[in-house]
């Protein structure tokens, strides 16, 4: 199984830091200290953190914040980066109004 | 739903480069870019390219994004601008965001060229505004026509810092510091070098510990890292600055391939996590390619050629070509491909600190330090001469993948041979004429004119310069050396301009004897006190 994924494992205590203030994800306006408590909350995944926190979820969609919370969960759960799966891409990869998402259309030349 | 041979997501060098040579082969093409005008980041790029003459260098980046466009324009292509293509599903159909509907086009083959996008570090103030992007700051001054700030602190000496921080120095801004945590700079020399001989002091092994300010920044304290990335007590330093660029690297945007279920992979070489693809850029899915930054973060040169690589492999797939054919033409591409990806800039020597060239000189400690040689280190460089007369000094000591000036001289003084990342060589025997055809060839504005001889106790020097207003014959001012410091006083003898120079100039000042090899740049009534 991989480390990640392994819920049994023990992180330690949550530990706060000076710098825990710090903004993370601008759009959504997440802290470094609430990402690293959602880690201890037992949000292993970038999914869960994302679902559980929002990070990612505003207008950049994690193009800015993304490398981010990656490397301060990793660090948290003693991990590389590398290790972790990126949240998951989904249709629309820009953010839409509803009405334009749900307004389909033939290309036109419809062949 | 429209279909098409070929369908191509973003129109920068890659994307343009890659529906060119589809479209060559014979494939029915369209390409989508979410921008209003097409070109990606070509059209920011005001400063002359590297690479061999073949392949565009010593053209500047926005005459290439020209070049392409007229090229893609008079083959037919179809180029959708204000078009998001905001899904890309495993058989190979895509949904675009036109205006303020959804439409879905299907391609019998794809290549993804998005590129990346800029990486951001977070320190206490970085959300205040006048904290951008560097590439922001390009599309303010380059595409916009705004000055984004007064005083900047560019943190990143890569390719980027040291280029937008030169551009910014060009609109007039004061580049008050640069920044890096590495403990050297990370871009070419001679880009730096152009930024160390304006004055501009670079700060390695230091990185930003806050943005002062309460509604926008009104400065910024640096401090210097030891070698676990900790800020060392006592090294804090304050600079009064209104911007504070970011240039700290990118990061591709390879969320369409994620999407489509491509198999990824995170790379610390290609800069992130970017698609598992084979020699041409084919994903595992298979007709469905990436090329450019968002399959390993590069520069626009080979994405050109990682576009065009792309788009043969596709066009043999669809049997627009044959086997034999596509070998030929992969062949000469990634020929052209490795040759740009070879010497110290390449991927496996990036954090590497090297000793030698691959010619065997020392390589200058100083200049990756502080952006500039000193005097003696310089002398053993080949491109380095001493001879009557006027002659031609070449101040390049890295292993860049890069040759105009081979070609700039009519004489043949120059020679690289045919290692394109070779340092240049002066042939002694060969007698230069002081055309300056070298001076303003060389995109990393490396190379002056020296003559010892111009008159009795004073020497010439002619300098590439791109600075306005431009000096004029007569003006009176001082000779920078190569850190930016006053060396003595100097005068404008010469000022040459022609459309060939393509906007970089002649500038010629007269300095006493003694300062031929010190004084290498003018402090001109423009450029700030």
């Amino acid at each position: 199984m991989p480390k990640m994924q392994d819920r049994s494992r023990n992180i330690g205590a949550f530990v706060p830091a000076g710098d825990d203030d710090l903004l993370i994800c601008r759009c959504e306006e997440i802290t470094k200290g609430e990402i690293r408590r959602a880690v201890h909350d037992g949000m292993f995944t970038l999914t869960e953190i994302r679902r559980y926190l929002r990070t990612g979820m505003g207008l950049c969609q994690g193009q800015t914040c993304g490398r981010l919370v990656k490397g301060i969960v990793a660090r948290e759960l003693g991990i590389s980066p590398a290790e972790l799966e990126p949240a998951v891409s989904r249709v629309p990869m820009r953010p839409i109004e509803m009405k334009v998402f749900g307004s389909e259309t033939e290309a036109e030349g419809h062949a | 739903m429209k279909r098409y041979d070929l369908i191509v997501v973003g129109a920068g060098p890659a994307g343009l480069s890659a529906a060119i040579e589809a479209a060559q082969c014979g494939l029915n093409t369209v390409v989508f870019d979410e921008n209003a005008n097409p070109g990606g980041q070509l059209f920011k790029q005001v400063h002359k390219f590297f690479g061999s003459k073949e392949h565009k260098a010593k053209v500047r980046g926005f005459r290439i994004g020209s070049e392409l466009l007229a090229e893609a324009q008079k083959l037919g292509i179809e180029v959708v601008l204000k078009a998001t293509v905001v899904g890309l599903f495993p058989d190979k159909e895509i949904t675009v965001r036109v205006d303020d509907t959804i439409r879905h086009y299907k391609g019998d083959t794809i290549v993804v060229a998005t590129g990346a996008a800029e990486n951001v570090v977070p320190f206490p103030g970085w959300t205040l505004p006048g904290v951008i992007g560097a590439g922001a700051a390009q599309t303010m001054m380059n595409l916009q026509g705004i000055v984004p700030g007064k005083k900047i602190l560019m943190l990143g000496s890569g390719n980027v810092g040291l280029v937008v921080s030169y551009q910014l120095m060009q609109v007039g801004c004061e580049v008050l510091a640069l920044v890096d945590a590495a403990p050297k700079i990370g871009g070419y020399g001679v880009h730096a070098s152009k930024l160390a001989r304006m004055g501009v002091p670079f700060y390695v092994s230091h990185t930003i510990m806050k943005a002062e300010g309460t509604d926008h920044v009104t400065g910024v304290t640096i401090g210097e890292v030891d070698k676990d990335w900790k800020i060392v007590h006592g090294t804090e330093r304050h600079f009064d600055v209104d911007t504070i660029c970011m240039a700290v690297g990118l990061s591709p945007m390879a969320q369409l391939f994620k999407m489509a279920g491509c198999q990824m992979e995170d790379s610390a070489l290609k800069s992130g996590y970017v698609p598992v693809c084979n020699e041409y850029g084919e994903t595992s899915i298979p007709g469905v390619f990436a090329a450019g930054d968002v399959s390993g973060v590069e520069e626009a040169s080979s994405a050109m050629l990682e576009g065009r690589m792309a788009s043969v492999a596709a066009a043999e797939y669809l049997g627009f070509i044959t086997k034999a054919e596509l070998a030929e033409k992969a062949r000469k591409l990634k020929g052209a491909l490795q040759s740009l990806r070879e010497g110290m800039f390449a991927v496996e020597n990036r954090d590497k600190i090297l000793d030698k060239t691959e010619e065997g000189y020392d390589i200058s400690k100083h200049l990756l330090k502080t952006g500039f040689f000193l005097e003696e280190e310089l002398a053993k460089y080949p491109g380095v001469t001493k001879q009557n007369g006027i002659h031609a000094v070449i101040e390049c000591s890295q292993n860049i993948p890069c040759n105009p000036c081979q070609d700039a001289c009519p004489k043949g003084c120059i020679q690289i041979g045919a290692k394109i990342t070779s340092l240049p060589v002066m042939d002694e025997g060969k007698t230069c004429n002081g055309c300056g055809l070298c001076v303003v060839s060389c995109s990393g504005q490396a190379i002056f004119l020296v003559n010892e001889e111009y008159e009795d106790g004073y020497a010439s020097v002619t300098m590439p310069y791109e600075i306005l207003p431009l000096p004029a014959r007569g003006d009176k001012g001082w000779a920078l050396d190569r850190s930016g410091e006053k060396v003595c006083q100097a005068e404008v003898v010469s000022v040459k301009t022609a459309p060939a120079f393509d906007h970089t100039h002649l500038l010629t000042i007269k300095v006493p004897q003694d300062m031929a090899m010190k004084a290498r740049f003018f402090k001109g009534g423009s450029f700030y006190a």
